[in-house]
Order: C-alpha cells, then structure tokens, then sequence
C-alpha cells in the first residue's frame, strides 16, 4: 500500500510503486484532469503538481510522489471557485479539442506561481515543453496573461 | 453506463463566470455522394440531409413538459460543432439555447449524416437540423393559431411558449395538438439572417467548462464497472506475418486475463492499463514475424510516385479560342513529405459484448460508416453493432480513431460482458494510423506581357486521401486496420480518388485564377504501401500551395509584385476582398520579388498566399513576415495576418479558433514535419523524431472576419492552412530571392537552397 495525498485527501493505493503516477490518478483514482499523452515526457497533457512543482505524471512513479501534496487540476478549482486560469481559459475560449488543456493550465500556474507578472515572452517560454495540436497557442498565451492580470 | 454525448441542458457555470461573449467553432462534415451534389431543382428543395433522414422527429423531438431535444449524426471533434447545432437549432426554434437537449453520433438513435468532415457540418448538417428546426416551430404555431383562431403571424415565441391575445402556451402543451411524426416539410422557411439573434454570435462553447475543470469528457475518461484494459502487440512492419509465437508466457504476466491470437492479430487484456501495454509489448518482440517485402521496394517515395504503376486522368480543362502569345512560361516541381496527424492524445475506444451484440464508444468522425465496417470485420450483422460517439482529443483527419474500436472489439469478445478499453501509445499511433499522402505537383504556366495568366497546367501525384470506413474510402472490403491482419482476413476497400469540384488528390488544383486555358491531370496510386488517409485539407493544401509559391515566382520573372498580379487574374470580388484586407492589416508594402539577392546574415521579407477552399468554401487568405537566418537555414515567421469570409458565420469567435489554429498547424506543416520510415515502418513515431510547433515558434497572429449576412455559412476549419503555408513559402521567396520547393522548409533545405 502506498499513501498519498491527493487534492487535500488521503489515499492508499495497492500498487507496484513504480508504476508512472498518471496510471494511478486516472484509473485506481478516476482522474479525469491529467490525461495521457505520450507517456515520455515529450508533451505536458499529464502534467500535476507536486508540493507545487509542475510535474509530469508519466514520469514520476507513484513511490516518488508518496509524501508530497499532490494536486490535479481538479483540485486547482472549480465551477464554484475557479482558479484565475480556469476562469480565463473559458473566458478566452483557449481550448479546441482540450486534450492539452490539463497540461496548460498546471504548467501556467506553477508559472504564475513563481512569476506572478509574466510577458508574454515568458509565457511563451514557460510553456514551451507544452505541445497543443489544434494551434491553440495564441489563445493559451492570451488567457493565461489574462489570468495574471487578475492575479492568480 | 452514462453517454456523454448527451449534453442535458447546461450547466450554467461558463455563465456563472460572467463570461459571455466568446464562442463555438463551426465546421467538419460529411462525405458528398451523388445525392447531395444534386444541383438545387426549382421549388422548395430539401437539404441532402433531409433527404437522407426524412422524419422530422428524427431531428426534433418535443416532449409533453417542453423539453426539448435535437438529434445529429455530426460529433464533436474538438472544433465546437454541437455548440454551433445547439445555437442553429435555438435559433429556428426560439428556445433557449441552454434548454435544448443535443443528442449526437449514436447510431440506435440519430440521423445517419455519414462522416463529421470536410467542412461540411455547418453547410450540410446545420442546415439541415435548421430546416427541421423552423418546420417543428412553424407547425407548433400555426396548431396553437386554429385552436385560439388567430393568423399565425398574430402570435410570437419566447423561449418555447407560444404568445399571443392574452394568452401562452408552451412547446409540450402545443405539441399535444399536431403530430411531429411525419416528414419535414419542404416548405418551411428559416429565419432570415436579418432576425436572427443567436446564430451570428460568439456564443460560448458548451463543452469547454467541462474541459477546464476535469470532468469526465473523453473516451479516455469512460472507466464502467469491471472495466479491462487492452493492448496490441504490434508487428514490426506492415507487410509482417506471424511465423510463431507462444501465448503462455504473456498468459502468465502479471495481471493479464486474456491473450488474443487471430492469425497475425495480437492482443492483450489485462487487470491494469501498464500491465496491458507491458505485456503487448513483450508479446509483440517474442513473436517471431516475417516482415514482408521492403516499402517501395527500396525506392524513394517521390521515385516511387513517378515511376510505379498508376492512373493519369484528366480532369479538369478548359480552352481557350485564342490567346495572346505568352510573354513568358515557367515550369516547376513541388514535393511534400508524408505528414501525420499527430492527435497529442492517441485513439481510444471502449468496447462490450452482450451476446451476440457489441456496444463500441468510439470518437470516429463517422459513427454509422464505422458500423458497417466494424460488422464485417466481426462477421455480424450490422443490427448487432451499436456505435456511440464519445470525444477524444483532435483528430485532424482520419487517425486511428476508427482502427481502435475493431481493435476494443475484438479484444472485448475473450472476455463476454466486460468492457474493454483499449487506448493506443502515442507510438502505435504515429506508426498505425493513416498518414497525409507524400505528394508531387509540377506546375507550367504562361503569362502574357499585361501579367494575366494565359496557360495553367497542374500535374499531382499522390496516394489516396480517403482509407476511411465509408463510402469516401470505397465500399468493398474492410477499412479497419486489424481486420487484414486476421487469420482469415478481410482486404482494404479498394480506394478510390475523389472527383471535382470536392477532389480529394486534386482539391484546390482547380487555380483560382483566371487563366484562358486550363488543366488539371491527376496521377493517383491505388496502392498505398505506407497507408495513407484524410488529412486535414486532403490535397487542397499542397496543391494550394504549390499554385500559390507557383504564382509567385512567374510574377517574379514579369517583375511584378504579388499583390497587384493576383489581383489582375480573380474576378470574384469576395477573393479580392480578403487579400486586399489582409494586406492592408499587414502593413506590407507589394513590390516585386528580386530573384537570387545577396546575402545578409538575417534576411526579412512578407509573402501572401490566397485561397478559396475546394474552390467553393471560405475564402481566405494570409499575410506572413518571415526572418531567415541565412547561415543555419533557419525560418522563424514573425508574423500572420489572415481575413476570412465564410459566409454568414454561426459563431464569429468558433471560426476565428478554427482559423487560427489552422495557421499554427500549417506554420508546423511547413517547416518542421516529415515522416522517416525504413523499409517497413513509419519510424518518425514521438515529439522527438516528429517534432510538431511549440509556443516559441507559434507566429504572433490577427486576424479579421469579413461576416457576409447574405451569404449561406460554410465551414472554416480547412480554411486557412494552405494560405498560411503559401504565405510562409512566399516570404521566404521574397526575404532571400530564391526557392525551396520540398516540404517542409528544414533549416537543412533552406540553407542547401541558399547555398545553391
Ligand atoms: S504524457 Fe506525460 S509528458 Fe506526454
Ligand atoms: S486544444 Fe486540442 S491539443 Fe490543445
């Protein structure tokens, strides 16, 4: 058994600890928030918070993350106290398909975390490793200045 | 089990949020047979769609407390479509848009609209659902109208009540005095554009709250009761057979319940989604595979489209009688590397048997057509297959969306009464999905000395761009991937290439000019040793183009600039309206392009390219400024500016995404994307080896809708990539005065074009 806390609450999981952590969000879980992609760490959709730091779940084994407060951008907010950048992210319409959109939103806010005041050069460089196939990078980049406008 | 795709009346929380004003995407379509390029007759004529699915309540149902329900074959894609239904069927019905209920894609329950492609939602299935909409609305009033025995034209509707004299009545009660049950009227008549209230506006997307907050959305995200997870063990080419392999060791993995074997068909199902993929990959390298003849034997993919057996059609001509002598001609060749979709989340499908009956959610563009195939490939009759639409992430074209629910489907039989999940690695679908056909075109062309084209001959070659299941990709066989790998297999449908004024090798080869003598010739390869299928645009982005970089270099050698020589060969207004408004955006000034001009470390230089997709949709056209880095071949587009008429717009700010996006994706196309494959598979199959655009390559972008009230909407997802990417190569052209003709523009190629 392995103990972790996730979104604020405490969970045992009964699994190998090496297992890639997306696995057991998604599915001993029932995470629908980080989604996976290319399971190589090449694309961000898998991407939570450890104690804060903007992770990718397909490469941290479940053990790594036993111990640190882990949250999924179901835990960032919600319909009734939605986080700036989820706020924005309607608001701009940032999203086509949304498959990326996990990995936007958990990236920019450990961005937004660290520099609360970005450019939008900075964005553009915080989300680099970030990859969206439907080209929804302008509206991305718009919503996430827009979230730090508001102050997040 | 929950089906997502009924999207009950709304949550309202992307309103709570007071955050009106942005809106649904359009787009996506359906497959034109013989019936649905009918020329309009005269009289009332009812849309294809109609035709096709003549009940009225098979569009709109009204239930006894008001509630109301549209039903569609188009799905959700990712580009907004059901959000652009909803206000479409809102609209005609004057009901809230909130309070309708969307059914879509469900095969025990909606109209068969064929596939959700080509840009044909909107014009096609919006049009459709619009018709029902306003005979269902007009048929309520006039009942409530004899029953209080007032003119119809007396009474209003708010929101589904009827009003009139003192008195209201809703939908339900209404529905209560007339039969719905019967089919649509050819008479009813929609509201003119100058009364609509709804269409025409950026209404939010109604998926996209769910998305931000980490709702169950996805086809990934379905996890039923007892739920397995399978995987495929994949062969190590695409011509490889089975020679031999022993299940036992795979049987005794951990967590695996099942292995599946049908000749050279392999499969795992296991307790745990890694255990599945762990053990399809140990099965796969334990087997031992014959690989089957080298891929092209051997030969270069362009050598190949040359040289192999294939078919030349003509088709397209036009003759002049006379013409002035040309005062200059020019002939080049243009080539395109395989390009792929590359959905950042890979296909995905659920599937359950009961029986003899399988249920397969699936996030297919066409759920009715995936039917058919997958009952062929399972050896039962189609009343035996139910397909339900669910979303996955965008799919670009035909991926492996439809390729993976046979694969669910044949895993899930082991294992009676369990669904089974299967969600292919980000591999398995570079290397297995249908890929975007590598291409040739070679251009020749005449001007005469006033700079009007005179002569305009384009040649394509080119694999076929439907592998669809569905009649695009041919009606015999099977075009489900895993069925020609059974141990009684089923061939590929004979595919076959898709005729003008669509076109499939050939759309957009059609110029958009007006040059006196005209021809297109088609070089089609049947035979697709690298499988290839629709990629967004089909053909229409390189031919586009190529005619665009084509354009270009003639205006070159008759030194004039792009602007004025495009507009001195269109006649239609509308083209002429969005180049001359994303020039003016731009702030270029047109001048002409100096050929083979010395050298800075960094050249700048703007390019325009110009299109009217499939010479019928949107017209668009794009403004780029590129800076090229003249000793690494380095291209960086600064800059894009695009104006875009699709007719009158559903909703402004779901075309401007669609538009948008499509110049990003196009932006990647062009410089950066290629497959690399060896002599049996695709081999470029992660983010490193296929890298696609990041946030620091995406252009700064603007764009400007030029909305047309009087003019029907037509879809915009297919709209902007062939104009961007022309737009691209033409600023490169103009930044170093020379030409790279192969794409994409590798650093490699620019600098070899460079140092030529
Ligand atoms: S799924 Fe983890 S980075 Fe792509
Ligand atoms: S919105 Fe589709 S991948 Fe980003």
């Amino acid at each position: 058994m392995i103990e972790l806390n996730v979104n604020g609450r405490q969970v045992a999981v009964d699994v190998d600890p090496d297992t890639p952590l997306i696995y057991v969000l998604r599915n001993d879980l029932a995470l629908n928030g980080p989604k996976l992609g290319c399971a190589r760490g090449q694309c961000g959709a898998c991407t939570v918070h450890l104690d804060g730091a903007a992770v990718r779940a397909c490469q941290t084994p479940v053990k790594a993350a036993a111990g640190q407060a882990i949250v999924t951008l179901e835990g960032l907010g919600s319909p009734a106290k939605p986080h700036p950048l989820q706020a924005a992210f309607i608001a701009e319409q940032a999203l086509q398909c949304g498959y990326c959109t996990n990995g936007m939103i958990m990236q920019a806010a450990a961005l937004l975390k660290a520099k609360p005041q970005p450019t939008e050069a900075d964005v553009r460089a915080g989300l680099n490793a970030n990859l969206c196939r439907c080209g929804c990078q302008p509206r991305v980049v718009r919503a996430v200045l827009k979230a730090a406008g508001k102050g997040a | 089990m929950r089906h997502l795709t009924e999207h009950n009346a709304l949550s309202r929380r992307g309103f709570g949020l007071g955050l009106l004003g942005m809106g649904g995407g359009l787009v996506i379509g359906f497959r034109m047979g013989a019936d649905a390029q009918q020329p309009a007759a005269a009289g009332p004529q009812l849309p294809a769609m109609i035709r096709a699915n003549p009940a009225l309540n098979s569009w709109v149902r009204i239930t006894p407390d008001g509630a109301v329900t549209v039903f569609t074959g188009r799905v959700e894609i990712g580009q907004g479509t059901l959000t652009a239904m909803r206000q479409i069927a809102a609209e005609e019905l004057d009901v809230a848009p909130e309070r309708i209920t969307v059914v879509s894609g469900d095969t025990a329950r909606t109209p068969d609209e064929g596939v959700t492609s080509g840009s044909f939602a909107i014009k096609l299935g919006g049009s459709a659902l619009a018709h029902a909409c306003a005979d269902a609305r007009a048929t309520l009033v006039k009942a409530v109208a004899e029953a209080w025995k007032v003119a119809p034209a007396t009474l209003k509707v708010e929101d589904g009540f009827i009003i009139g004299t003192g008195q209201r009545v809703n939908y339900g009660e209404a529905a209560g005095l007339v039969s719905l049950v019967r089919p649509v009227d050819a008479n009813a008549k929609r509201k003119p554009a100058s009364e609509q209230r709804i269409v025409g506006t950026s209404y939010p997307r109604t998926d996209i709250p769910a998305k931000v907050f980490g709702d169950r959305v996805f086809i990934h995200d379905m996890r039923p009761q007892g739920m397995l997870f399978g995987a495929i063990a994949r062969p190590p080419a695409y011509a490889a057979r089975v020679l031999s392999v022993d299940l036992a060791p795979i049987k005794a993995m951990p967590g695996v319940v099942e292995v599946v074997r049908d000749g050279s068909f392999l499969g795992v199902i296991a307790k745990r989604e890694e255990q599945a993929r762990a053990a399809a990959e140990r099965l796969a390298t334990s087997a031992k595979w014959d690989n089957g003849p080298a891929l092209f034997a051997g030969k270069n993919v362009f050598e190949h489209l040359l040289e192999a057996p294939h078919e030349v059609k003509t088709i397209h001509e036009l003759k002049a009688a006379a013409t002035q002598p040309p005062a200059l001609t020019h002939k080049r060749t243009y080539r395109r590397a395989f390009q792929a979709h590359a959905s950042i989340g890979a296909s995905c499908a659920l599937a359950q048997w009961q029986g003899d009956t399988v249920t397969v959610w699936s996030h297919t563009q066409g759920p009715f057509p995936l039917r058919v195939h997958l009952a062929k490939a399972l050896r039962t009759p189609e009343a035996n297959v139910r397909v339900i639409h669910e979303q996955g992430s965008g799919c670009y074209g035909h991926n492996g969306a439809d390729d993976v629910a046979l694969d669910a489907a044949l895993l899930a039989r082991a294992v009676p009464g369990r669904p089974v999940r299967v969600h292919w690695a980000h591999e398995e679908e570079m290397a297995w999905e249908p890929w975007g056909s590598a291409m040739i075109v070679e251009l020749e062309g005449s001007m005469d000395a006033d700079g009007r084209l005179t002569d305009w001959n384009h040649d394509v070659w080119s694999f076929p761009h439907s592998s669809r299941p569905g009649p695009s990709g041919g009606m015999d066989g099977c075009n489900l991937r895993s069925a020609w790998y059974l141990a009684d297999p089923l061939p590929p449908s004979k595919a076959t290439d898709g005729g003008l004024p669509n076109g499939a090798s050939a759309r957009n080869a059609v110029p958009i000019y007006t040059a006196a003598n005209q021809r297109v010739t088609t070089h089609y390869h049947q035979v697709m040793p690298i499988r290839t299928s629709a990629l967004r645009t089909l053909g229409g982005f390189f031919n586009a183009v190529s005619a665009e970089m084509f354009l270009d270099e003639l205006a070159t050698m008759a030194g004039r600039d792009p602007v004025s020589v495009r507009l001195a060969n269109i006649k239609d207004d509308r083209l002429a309206a969005v180049l001359n408004r994303a020039v003016a955006m731009s702030g270029w000034m047109p001048a002409p392009v100096t050929a083979g001009k010395v050298l800075a470390p960094e050249m700048r230089g703007f390019g325009v390219g110009l299109s009217r997709y499939k010479n019928q949709d949107c017209y668009v056209a794009v403004v780029a400024e590129v800076a090229v880095d003249t000793r690494s071949g380095a291209v960086k587009v600064r800059r894009l500016w695009s104006a875009t008429d699709t007719g009158r717009a559903v909703s402004p700010d779901g075309v401007i995404n669609q538009i948008e996006g499509g110049m990003v994706q196009a932006t990647s196309w062009t410089l950066i994307e290629a497959g690399r494959f060896d002599a049996g598979i695709m081999r470029a199959v992660d983010y490193v080896d296929y890298p696609i655009i990041d946030f620091l390559d995406t252009p700064v972008i603007e764009s400007v809708l030029i909305d047309r009230l009087d003019q029907p909407s037509v879809g915009a997802g297919e709209g902007s990539q062939a104009p961007a990417g022309a737009a691209i190569a033409n600023a490169i052209f103009a930044a170093t005065g020379r030409r790279v003709t192969e794409l994409p523009f590798t650093r490699e190629r620019v600098r070899a074009a460079l140092q030529a």
